[in-house]
């Protein structure tokens, strides 16, 4: 065994003997054990880091790639199923290696500003057991190498996102949350689960590289739609998990449980799991599935930044806020800006984990005040948690020397390569759409930091009866601090402070390139290169073979390298069909050109989108720049200078304001028509139930009665009359013959006597005749 | 007279089909067991008179060593007769055979 499939193990299973500690043994131990969780988290995170060094630093390989697995349950030949075997397994390579880092700092981070946050609560213990199981989850999902061992891990992070989220089940909109947030996951994990079916009902296998390997070969026997299909009820999974439209209803609402929650599961993490695991069946993803995902996660992207414009809620815009981010990796993956979606999902779980812990921060020092309308002035109170929510903020609204910047362009930049690709027409809504929303991020990012961080404080304007609800949640939360200064905002502590000030430093762009134009030049995405697809370009069409070859790089290569433009030397390397494939002149290739340019796609359609999103660089920059300052420009506008005042604003355009206060009615339309469906159907179900089923189960119960009546009676009558005459009629026989017996010698004398005379007139008469 | 001089067979016959019929009605209507075993005597020798009247009518010697037979028989019959009525009188201190139906049912 790899010795850094060893290490990994001992990642993965660390945080589950963190839960198994605490779950079990909190109440025994001191402090109810946190200092277990942290100490057991961040030897952890020093191991990932480890791997991540030996990984992505040292080998320095794009194509790197270790595997191992062994036979977990081997149910031998099912019959009409054929051998069915299911292996464990995990796989690392660069992505791996980048996400464990990413995860277990951020978890690390999260344990130990939970020291702060949560301190005092009396589930204190239990709530750092249940980071613990997630984290073990969210690193299965992060390091499995089949699909069986995904959807495994991928429900764990569902159950422990659920005992999260209701972390105050004592409040109704708590206990509400996690139950919405888990039949919604449960909605997309339906689809998933067929999806992986249908690869498993053609290749008999549920590993990740065998898949693609038959892919590659041609060996799926169905039509080119059933491999669209499962490209999108696979993609299914990640709406429910990444709330993606239609199933992003869930997210906004999980906000209910504790903010570092929200800033571990809900902002940087778990949501993040479906982009990476639509990132990791990406080579199988047909040309419509991508279409249909790059719509999804455009429309997303803008229908959550219109939502989180008016939110009040501090986390509800943050959350928002993730939503539509999240729809911009979708996008990027449906585009196929591989890398540039990845690089978003890791910048953006750093920069949205420190907005979201900075938010705690602030509703922490603010007593569970989490309306911005009364916030206000913070700035001076709080100067560590400002600078670095600041600077989260610029990264999250995309602003140069930032990696949001980076990461958010690229996207973009494929984007719009993708449409132009594409041949124009209606794919330009995807990239106009994603220009329009990184305005819209900007906006609400600079109204929110406006209202929290500047002017005075409005804490004397909230009206009175206008209780927050997160007030009673935390009743219990008797911090000594706030005793002391009952009105009083301060600063939070250092074990607050510390994972604020990590995580903006990881928004910097110098931690991931040394452009701060060009994310491409830098190691991550050097590191992570769309890997070739294994199901060729024909979109919509049944050219089966052509897909196939398509494939094959080294038959194909050239007759691709025309059609890229680029005489690049280095291979195409296909995931699907070969690790080995992989050359060693990528990285330097990839460096000096950058995503598009460093990689030479078999795929034609690949290779044409890329080359386009290469060209579309610059464009992108330019966009997205004037973009973000036109976001910020109107904030300032409007909640600075006040030329323009928000509030006449909204009564101007009111329609419009409700709509996107209301989150587009999503609740209220779903509750018109899913739920209201629901119980509707489950009315009528119920009458089916009482009248029909019933009815035939109470029917057949009153003619089994009858008959057993007529049986009852033909037993009582006919059957027992036969014994009960047998032993009547012998009976009386006997008592008539009983009086032969007299007892007495002379009676039988006679009897005997007239026997013989009988006898002998019988034996004359028959003499004489 | 000549019924009395010339004695044929019929005549032995209907003697021993009297005696037949008196022991008979002896062994049927009497009420002592010891009755009843003179009945049963008289009804054996009405047999024996039977043997030796075909005997002596017929020819040859079967029919005497028969009526032989039968009174060594009737002896041991009444030997074994009057054992049986001395116990049943010590059981039922009674001789009386329509007291004794114990065998009834």
């Amino acid at each position: 065994m790899h010795s850094l499939i060893q290490l990994s193990i001992a990642v993965l299973l660390l945080p589950l003997l963190s839960f198994v500690i605490l779950i079990f043994f909190n109440k025994r131990l001191p402090r109810r054990g946190d200092f277990i969780g942290v100490g057991i988290l961040g030897t952890t995170f020093a191991i990932s880091l480890y791997i991540f060094w030996s990984v992505v630093v040292q080998s320095y390989d794009p194509a790197f790639r270790v595997v191992w697995d062994f036979t977990w349950i081997d149910l031998g030949n099912v019959p009409g199923v054929g051998p069915l075997v299911i292996k464990m397994g995990i796989v690392i390579d660069n992505l791996t290696a980048i996400m464990l880092a990413m995860v277990t700092l951020i978890s690390f981070l999260v344990h130990l500003y939970s020291t702060g946050y949560m301190s005092g609560d009396p589930r204190y213990g239990r709530f750092f057991a249940f980071l613990g199981i997630f984290t073990f989850s969210m690193l299965g999902i992060v390091l499995a190498d089949n699909l069986f061992a995904i959807y495994i891990f991928w429900e764990l992070v569902g159950l422990s996102s659920y005992l999260l989220i209701g972390f105050y089940f004592e409040k109704d909109s708590a206990a509400d949350a996690q139950k919405k947030a888990f039949l919604a996951n449960r909605v997309g994990d339906i689809g998933m689960w067929l999806g992986i079916l249908i690869l498993y009902s053609q290749f008999h296998t549920f590993s990740y590289q065998e898949i693609f390997a038959n892919l590659a070969a041609g060996k799926f026997g169905l039509s080119q739609a059933w491999l669209t299909a499962a490209g999108i009820l696979l993609f299914m999974g990640c709406v429910g998990k990444s709330a993606q439209f239609p199933l992003h209803v869930w997210l906004p609402d999980a906000m209910e449980g504790p903010t570092p929650v929200s800033a571990l599961i809900h902002a940087a993490t778990m949501v993040a799991a479906g982009v990476y695991f639509v990132a990791r069946i990406f080579v199988l993803l047909t040309a419509d599935a991508l279409h249909v995902i790059a719509f999804i996660g455009a429309f997303t992207a803008f229908m959550a930044a219109t939502i989180a414009i008016t939110q009040h809620d501090i986390k509800r815009v943050l959350a928002y806020s993730t939503v539509s981010q999240l729809g911009y990796m979708v996008l990027g993956l449906g585009v196929g800006a591989y890398s540039a979606a990845l690089f978003h999902l890791v910048t953006h779980a750093f920069f949205k984990a420190c907005l979201f812990l900075g938010s705690g921060a602030i509703i922490h020092a603010m007593h569970h005040e989490q309306d911005m309308r009364w916030m206000g002035g913070l700035r001076k109170h709080m100067p560590w948690t400002f600078a670095t929510f600041t600077l989260a903020t610029l990264a999250l609204a995309g602003l140069p020397l930032t990696s949001g910047f980076m990461s958010k362009d690229a996207i973009l930049a494929g984007a719009i390569g993708f449409a132009n690709a594409e041949g124009g027409g209606i794919y330009y809504i995807i990239p106009f759409l994603g220009f329009f929303s990184a305005m819209l991020t900007a906006f609400y990012m600079g109204r929110q930091i406006w209202l929290v961080f500047f002017g005075e404080s409005r804490t004397h304007l909230k009206p009175a009866d206008d209780h927050h609800h997160g007030h009673d949640a935390h009743a219990a939360h008797g911090h000594d601090l706030h005793h002391e200064e009952a009105h009083g905002v301060h600063e939070v502590p250092w074990n607050m402070r510390a994972p604020l000030v990590v995580l903006a430093a990881l928004s910097v762009f110098a931690v991931y390139s040394p452009d701060p134009l060009d994310g491409a030049k830098g190691w991550f995405m050097s590191m992570v290169q769309t890997p070739a697809t294994v199901v060729g370009s024909s979109a919509g069409g049944a050219k089966h073979d052509t897909a196939v070859s398509a494939t094959r790089p080294d038959r194909l290569l050239a007759e691709a390298v025309p059609a890229v433009g680029h005489g690049a030397e280095s291979d195409a390397h296909s995931e699907g069909v070969a690790s080995e494939a992989a050359s060693e002149g990528h990285g330097a290739e990839a460096g000096a050109h950058g995503e598009a340019a460093g990689h030479v796609f078999s795929d034609p359609r690949q290779a044409s989108i890329a080359h386009a999103a290469h060209e579309a660089h610059n464009p992108a920059i330019l966009i997205s720049s004037v973009m973000v300052v036109l976001g910020i420009s109107l904030a300032l506008v409007v909640y600075v200078f006040r030329i323009i005042d928000p509030d006449r604003t909204a009564a101007s355009i009111r329609p419009l304001y409700l709509f996107s206060f209301n989150k587009w009615y999503w609740d209220e339309i779903y509750q018109a028509t899913i739920i209201n469906g629901s119980v509707v159907l489950s009315k009528v179900l119920s009458w089916i139930d009482t009248n029909i089923v019933d009815g035939a189960v109470n029917g057949v119960a009153v003619v089994t009665k009858k008959v057993a009546f007529t049986s009852g009676g033909f037993d009582r009558y006919v059957v027992d009359g036969a014994v009960n005459f047998t032993a009547f009629f012998v009976n009386t026989t006997g008592a008539v013959l009983k009086k032969l017996q007299t007892g007495k010698v002379q009676t039988y004398v006679v009897m005997l006597m007239l026997a013989v005379i009988g006898y002998f007139i019988y034996y004359f008469t028959q003499l004489i005749s | 007279m000549e019924l009395l001089t010339n004695i044929g067979l019929n005549h032995y016959l209907t003697i021993s089909a009297l005696l037949f019929g008196f022991g008979l009605f002896a062994v049927m209507t009497r009420k002592n067991a010891i009755v009843i075993l003179m009945g049963v005597e008289l009804i054996l020798n009405a047999a024996n008179i039977n043997f030796l009247a075909f005997s002596k009518f017929n020819g040859g010697m079967e029919g005497v060593m028969f009526s032989l037979f039968v009174i060594v028989l009737a002896a041991a019959e009444a030997a074994v007769g009057l054992a049986i009525v001395i116990n049943i009188y010590k059981i039922f201190r009674s001789v009386d055979v329509s007291t004794i139906d114990t065998m009834k049912e």
